[in-house]
């Protein structure tokens, strides 16, 4: 027994092979998913997909997919004839919409240009937060301690240089 | 040094970096400010016509029937200056603009250069648009647009629009919500002056 007894379950889960195992399962269960052809779609499916793409010009927030203002009839109606000819594929199709109305009937602002500020700046925000709190907390921990480091001692100096009057007696 | 000392030191340098970070609050508290007083302070383009990415361009392929039955080619219309005007009979703008349209429409029988005018039915009955017109004048054609595959082609989200075409079949100027018989004199006038002199 002793040494030979094997491990619970839960001091098992905490070691790093079987985080390590359940990382590469969740990565390749992702890949595997991600990369999946479903087949190919029906016409009304392009036709779904696509107007759930596209935001309708007269509403606030509505897909012209749910929509029936009388723009996002149009613009469903004039997908449909562009799925059934046959010419353009779905990016195109978008395209062709977005250039007609403008950027916002884009539901999903692209990635490229001026837009790609909208996916740009919110990761851009965390990552400078993050740094920051742990610059942050770094300092703060380093200002628990009562030794000062060489720059606080070159500020003060500094400070204490430009002081005129007595300074000798540190009031606090 | 001795603690007391140490914690002196310490105090003093962290009062120094609070000031500094004051200053950098300072400055960003004054960039959102700049920001805000121009967002406030500035206003809307007040322009009479609006972009589109077919200004310039040629115009989109439009075939349709009017409500007399004919036949509508746009491409047909080549050597004249065309005008477009999105409407619906219930728009109240659209009723608004009409009388203007009727002033527009009458003054180019006597112009050397005449525009053509069509109105584009969006998104109305036959029936109630030639109730309409019986009731308030307007004898030009009137385009049908059941699919609103013409409002699509121009980016028309709202009527009323109106748009100008040139005789090259080229779109010249588009202009969101209700016109003025003046307006429309006036950019016409431009634009032909333009075209000539091209």
């Amino acid at each position: 027994m002793g040494s030979s007894q094997a491990k619970p379950l839960s001091a098992r889960l905490k070691s790093w092979p079987m985080w390590m195992f359940m990382t590469i399962v969740t990565v390749c269960l992702l890949a595997v998913g991600a990369g999946r052809e479903s087949g190919p779609l029906t016409q009304q499916e392009r036709i779904d997909v696509i107007t759930k793409r596209l935001a309708c010009p007269t509403c606030d927030g509505e897909s012209v997919f749910v929509s029936q203002a009388s723009a996002a009839v149009n613009i469903k109606n004039e997908v449909a004839r562009q799925v059934a000819s046959g010419q353009r594929n779905d990016e195109q199709i978008v395209a062709y919409i977005e250039e007609r109305f403008g950027g916002r009937v884009l539901l999903v602002p692209r990635a490229t240009g001026f837009d790609s500020l909208v996916w740009v700046l919110p990761v851009s925000v965390l990552v400078c937060s993050v740094a920051g709190l742990a610059a942050a907390f770094r300092r703060w921990r380093r200002e628990q301690g009562l030794v000062p480091s060489d720059d606080d001692r070159a500020m003060v100096a500094r400070l204490l240089a430009e002081e005129p009057e007595d300074h000798d007696e540190v009031p606090w | 040094m001795n603690d007391r000392e140490n914690l002196a030191v310490v105090n003093v340098a962290s009062v120094a970096r609070s000031r500094r970070s004051s200053l950098i609050a300072a400055a960003v508290g004054v960039v959102v400010a700049l920001f805000f007083v121009v967002l406030v302070v500035s206003s809307p383009e007040d322009r009479e016509t609006a972009a589109s990415p077919l200004l310039g361009n040629p115009a989109p392929v439009v075939k349709s029937t009017t409500l007399d039955n004919a036949q509508f080619d746009l491409s047909r219309r080549r050597g004249s200056w065309v005008m477009f005007n999105f409407f619906n009979s219930t728009c109240v703008p659209c009723r608004q603009e009409h009388p203007e349209l009727v002033a527009f429409h009458e003054a180019q029988t006597s112009v050397a250069t005449p525009t053509e005018l069509y109105s584009i039915i969006n998104d109305d009955s036959d029936n109630a648009v030639r109730a309409f017109f019986d009731a308030n004048n307007g004898d030009w054609p009137k385009v049908r647009d059941d699919d609103g595959s013409i409002a699509v082609a121009f980016g028309v989200a709202k009527v009323p629009e109106t748009w100008i075409i040139d005789p090259n079949g080229f779109v010249r100027m588009r202009f969101i919500g209700a016109v003025t018989k003046d307006l429309l004199t006036e950019k016409v006038t431009e634009l032909q002056a333009a075209f000539e002199g091209m």
